[in-house]
């Protein structure tokens, strides 16, 4: 740590003036002191044994001598001091010299005013090129001092090259020497994309990015940044990117949703049991019930499930984040996927007063998906539907054909959300202010709710008006029209067996248990 | 092929006594073994229909069990089926061997004992 403030000061500019300062006057001193001494000592060799009047005159030559010497010091330095002082102040370093005001008619006497105008002059091209780079002066002079921040910079040309970055900017280079953004975009648009949409249109247009991690979870050295796009059409560097690491700030939360996901897997064995012995015991029960019992019964079982959901999307989530969440495309009916958890959705909704209608269209066309992630989306978006309504509210699963996709609509005419929240649904860990004081969550069912929609080759939207309801539509593709590639990709290992909702069995059609 | 006998390697015991409680009465004839080694033996002494095997296993892990039995020049157990039941995620190695060498696999925590007995029931009607 020493080290490094040492070296912090060591770049400082307005530190150069005060010791420049300091060792001349000494050096100047300690000369003369030097040089009456030797004066000294020469008139006591010719004249021994001085008077006192003499021994006065030799005391006050002295005084005289360092007197003139500091103010012929002071004279010849002041021009060093003018001009340090003046590239300290156009380095905007905070500093408590004056700059030299050069309508000064010193300046203009001792010729230093066109030294001095050359140095603003330079400071104000720099200004200039901010605001529209037109001169080339600005990039080689500030690119050395930008390295010494956390943020990231990047400039990229009109082609979209990088041409400038600083040292904290997280960069690949591959083996042809091109120069990329090293980033992964997992909720967001990447920002390429984006830059690809800047059509004819958009002369100047920006962009913000949250919680854009450069590695894996797991991985080292990774960092976590809010990045900031300005877009410039035009310009030579065209696209400006600043990316904040906000590390320190980002990824406690992920240590937690690791360790969290470590112990998720020990849950799964009592939560095992529990919806084990519920769901047999339910069986079993029929008939013995006495009162409120079956109710009561009821939403044991709800409360397992929900848990067993919960615990699904840590584990999802976290295993996303890491890139191992396994989506295996099959052929499937929607009608089918939803089967798996309609009698759960069905308790839930009648425990907490809504009325759940589902309704797909009998001819329907098949869809690739991965049985039981897909079922997982449905739920945790039913789930966030009975969260976010009211007593007796409505809420309707239905499902339509759009082009090559199947839209799948959950909607609820509930609470609703402001814009400002939407936009923001689907970040991990988001939780808009109003919802973390009413309702209990975790924010990353939506989070992984679109990752495995996104996982499917699918696209999740929403449309809200506060006060009014929410529609979550999850579009999926059509097997058919993916049928072709899914084939190929899968001829080699895994043609021969069924992923579904639980599980597998090999040279068999999916089982829905 | 109809299934009757079952072996179930499972360590944890109230998970495993739920599926033998369930397994008797639906009529089945099955035995339990707690650790990896039991259930290797086991599955050598006696022909069953079908596994149920558990991966993390004392003693010996279930991955390792399939590579005895299957992984070798013939088949050890031609007449019995495998089914893999774990909670926990696997590397890409253990699930492409399970996938090579078993014939179903479940999450337990997604399967109830009435679910597993409807999978039994089809993985009987699949051969």
């Amino acid at each position: 740590m020493a080290v490094k403030d040492t070296r912090a000061e060591d770049e400082q500019l307005n530190r150069f003036w005060y010791r420049y300062k300091k060792h001349t006057l000494s050096r100047s001193i300690v000369l003369q002191l030097m040089v009456c001494a030797v004066t000294i000592g020469i008139i006591l060799t010719l004249y021994p044994q001085p008077t006192i009047d003499a021994w006065i005159v030799i005391g006050l030559v002295t005084a005289i001598a360092i007197v003139s010497t500091i103010v012929a010091t002071s004279i010849a330095m002041r021009p060093v001091k003018d001009l340090s002082s003046a590239l300290v102040h156009i380095s905007g370093e905070p500093t408590d010299l004056t700059p030299p005001n050069i309508n000064d008619s010193y300046y203009s006497r001792n010729k230093l005013r066109p030294l001095l105008k050359q140095i603003y002059a330079i400071a104000s091209a720099n200004i200039t090129d901010a605001e529209a780079p037109k001169s080339s002066i600005a990039l080689p002079n500030i690119s050395g001092q930008l390295n010494h921040t956390s943020t990231g910079i990047v400039m990229m040309n009109q082609s979209k090259q990088i041409i400038f970055a600083n040292s904290a900017a997280p960069i690949s280079i591959d083996s042809n020497g091109v120069r990329s953004l090293d980033l992964i975009f997992d909720v967001d648009q990447p920002i390429m994309e984006w830059l690809s949409e800047r059509g004819e249109h958009d002369i100047h247009a920006e962009k913000s990015w949250r919680r854009i991690p450069n590695k894996l979870a797991g991985e080292s050295e990774r960092r976590i940044f809010d990045i900031h796009v300005s877009y410039d059409r035009g310009s030579e560097a065209e696209t400006i990117i600043t990316m904040l690491d906000r590390t320190g700030e980002y990824q406690p939360e992920d240590d937690d949703l690791d360790f969290i996901a470590f112990a998720a897997h020990e849950l799964r064995g009592p939560i095992t049991v529990i919806r084990g012995y519920l769901d047999t015991l339910n069986d079993e029960l029929i008939g013995v019930y006495d009162g409120d019992q079956e109710e009561l019964f009821q939403r044991l079982i709800i409360s397992a499930n929900r848990l067993s959901g919960y615990v699904n999307n840590i584990l999802n989530a976290s295993r996303f984040d890491r890139r191992h969440l396994k989506i295996h495309l099959a052929e499937q009916q929607l009608a089918d996927i939803y089967d798996v958890i309609a009698d759960d959705m069905r308790m839930r909704a009648e425990a907490q007063q809504r009325l759940l209608s589902v309704s797909f269209p009998p001819n329907l066309p098949t869809i690739a998906a991965d049985s039981n992630s897909m079922s997982e989306v449905l739920g945790n978006l039913i789930d966030n539907a009975i969260k976010y309504s009211n007593d007796g509210g409505s809420i309707e699963v239905s499902a339509t054909v759009n082009g090559d996709f199947v839209e799948v609509a959950v909607t609820d005419y509930g609470i609703g959300m402001p814009p400002n929240v939407i936009a923001n649904l689907f970040h991990k860990f988001y939780r808009s202010h109003r919802s973390r004081e009413t309702v209990a969550g975790t924010g990353i069912g939506l989070y992984i709710t679109k990752a495995i929609v996104e996982s499917t080759g699918g696209k999740i939207s929403v449309k809200s008006v506060e006060g009014h309801g929410s529609t979550f539509t999850v579009s999926l593709p059509i097997y058919a029209t993916v049928a072709d590639k899914l084939t190929k990709e899968q001829a080699n290992n895994t043609s021969l067996i069924q992923h579904s909702s639980s599980g597998w069995i090999k040279n068999h059609g999916a089982f829905r248990g | 092929m109809p299934i009757k006998n079952i072996l179930i390697v499972e360590d944890d015991r109230f998970i495993g006594e739920m599926y033998v409680r369930s397994l008797n009465k639906a009529g089945y004839s099955v035995d339990w073994m707690v650790d990896g080694n039991d259930g290797l033996i086991a599955a050598r002494n006696k022909p069953y229909d079908l596994m149920l095997l558990d991966v993390m296993l004392p003693e010996r892990r279930g991955g390792e069990i399939l590579q005895i039995l299957r992984g070798g020049a013939q088949d050890l157990i031609p007449g019995t089926k495998v089914v893999v039941l774990t909670n926990f995620d696997q590397t890409e190695q253990a699930r492409k061997d399970m996938e090579q060498y078993a014939d179903g696999y479940l999450i337990k925590a997604e399967i109830t004992p009435k679910k597993l007995l409807a999978f039994i029931e089809k993985l009987a009607a699949s051969s």
